[in-house]
């Protein structure tokens, strides 16, 4: 896990909504912070292509093609 | 005729046959619900009105010979979130128990249409456990017990659907799933609960978790009853753009059925739960081909996990920022939405991008059988007053949960046997893509060879 990211991130979330918890439960969210890096690490570890999409495709929409 | 713990099937025949008419299904389903759902902690709202408004409705047409098919005349309980017009509709959850929409979620409209009868909407854990609960106690209406024993938990998200069927308050039910929230409680109740294929059924007018990996669908007595129920909320939806056009037509499939087993799926599990799997597949053994297969090393949880975790951000993103999340019940669900406002976009589309190689390695491994066998959960049904973490030390990887949930495919639970203590244990078969009548096969000819479906808790049998 990196945990200057982590860290990082934490603190983005502690300067948003830290008025909306209490410090207890800002250890935990510490936790599911660092939980989310460690998941996205994971991720990062796959090489992917240029040409790799994302599985979804956007579609323009027109009422009379619904 | 007991109409109570009646397949559907058997159900509707006394219904054509005026053996028993959908005016008093309603009102003996309706007095169970009174009766018996307020000690689950399965019910929030009893739709009494609608219910005999629409039973007799039933009735009328029946008598008339106007017959719909299998649901006309019966009761069913929608989890509460599915918008059902001028009704509250909570989420399960405290903050929301006041909001009323004025619309009917698509498939209440399609059972409508069905003639089946809404007699309740159920329980289940606050915003369908996306503010990450980790006890059973995450409820506005309390911790929901499975019909086996009051000092165990019913599962979730859906767990007034899972325990109202098992307790025999309604003939079936609807739930939802991201992730495990229909096949976590039909385990735990000791029903049949089907996931289908993301995009079988419309979710217009449903609560959003997670947008590409919420679906809804069936709980019931049996595996044929899952098939009965999908084929009415089956089909595409202009309200629902992820709907599918492929049309669905419940048909079972008897001969040569493949079944594959993944190697090492017991590893880890409870005992109990691994005994069961071994015997129930020594069923299947006797009528299907069964296989072990393996799948490839994949970040598989990593890629469902934060495809959740963004979406589920951006969906509650105003329930958060107005700070709602402090009248949720479960203490950790109050904090719960913050951590994933953290999940990078890079992060998010890297998911979705892995996600295309997940599903070509679920067709690639699956392509050749009917169904994917494996325990519908790891552990026993956990006790209803206790942290999940405390009575489940360690992890077990969810492969079958986060390949089946993030890649869309259907997958159906139903009853393998009991514990120690009495408590029933789950067996689950997951298909391809739009393969739910391969998975209902193999659960259906196992139905037919066990009886596990057929038990039902003594303090709610008639």
């Amino acid at each position: 896990m990196d945990s200057e990211e982590a860290e990082i991130l934490f603190s983005l979330v502690k300067e948003k909504y830290g008025d909306k918890i209490t410090d207890e439960e800002l250890d935990e969210v510490k936790k599911a912070v660092e939980r989310i890096v460690e998941t996205s690490m994971e991720l990062r570890k796959v090489e992917l292509g240029n040409w790799d999409e994302p599985f979804s495709v956007f579609k323009p929409y027109r009422r009379d093609e619904e | 005729m007991n109409p109570v713990y009646t397949p559907l099937r058997k159900l509707s025949e006394s219904i054509k046959n005026r053996e028993v008419s959908p005016v008093e299904l309603a009102e003996t389903f309706l007095e169970r619900l009174e009766t018996h759902g307020p000690p689950l902690n399965a019910v929030v709202t009893l739709t009494k009105e609608r219910a005999i408004k629409q039973a007799k409705r039933a009735e009328e047409e029946i008598k008339k010979g106007k017959a719909k098919g299998p649901l006309h005349g019966v009761p069913w309980g929608g989890k509460d979130l599915l918008a059902t017009a001028g009704i509250p509709m909570t989420w399960g959850a405290a903050p929301l128990r006041d909001q009323v929409f004025d619309y009917d979620a698509t498939v209440v409209k399609k059972l409508e249409d069905a003639g089946a009868v809404l007699l309740a909407k159920l329980a289940m854990i606050e915003l369908a456990g996306g503010m990450g609960y980790r006890q059973p106690n995450a409820s506005f209406t309390g911790p929901c017990a499975t019909p086996w024993s009051q000092g165990h938990w019913s599962g979730g998200s859906s767990s007034g659907s899972g325990a109202a069927v098992g307790a025999g308050l309604v003939p079936f039910a609807i739930g939802s799933e991201t992730w495990g929230s229909i096949l976590s409680p039909a385990n735990n109740c000791g029903v049949s609960g089907l996931r289908p294929t993301y995009g079988r059924v419309s979710r217009h007018g449903a609560m959003a978790l997670s947008w590409t990996l919420d679906k809804l669908g069936p709980l019931c007595q049996t595996a044929d009853c899952c098939g009965i129920v999908l084929e009415a909320i089956a089909g595409h939806d202009p309200k629902d753009q992820t709907t599918s056009k492929r049309p669905y037509r419940y048909a079972l499939k008897r001969d040569g059925l493949r079944v594959a087993v993944p190697k090492g799926v017991t590893d880890g599990v409870a005992e109990p739960v691994s005994r069961n799997f071994d015997e129930a597949m020594r069923a299947v053994g006797r009528f299907a081909e069964v296989e072990e297969i393996e799948f490839p090393e994949f970040p598989y949880e990593a890629v469902t996990r934060t495809i959740l975790n963004a979406e589920a951000a951006s969906a509650f993103d105003e329930f958060t920022e107005q700070g709602l999340a402090r009248g949720l019940t479960a203490p950790e669900c109050r904090y719960g939405p913050y951590a994933r406002t953290a999940v990078l976009a890079k992060d998010y589309l890297k998911a979705l991008r892995l996600r295309e190689r997940m599903a070509r390695i679920a067709e690639d491994v699956m392509e050749q059988y009917d169904a994917v066998a494996a325990p519908s959960r790891g552990t026993t049904v956990p006790e209803i007053d206790k942290e999940f973490r405390k009575v489940t030390p360690g992890t077990t990887r969810d492969i079958m949960g986060a390949l089946g949930n993030g890649a869309g495919l259907p997958a159906i639970s139903v009853p393998s046997g009991f514990d120690g203590n009495g408590l029933p244990t789950g067996i689950q078969f997951m298909g391809r893509a739009y393969g739910e009548n391969g998975v209902l096969s193999v659960a259906v000819e196992y139905q037919s060879r066990t009886e596990w479906h057929t038990v039902h808790p003594a303090k709610f049998t008639p």
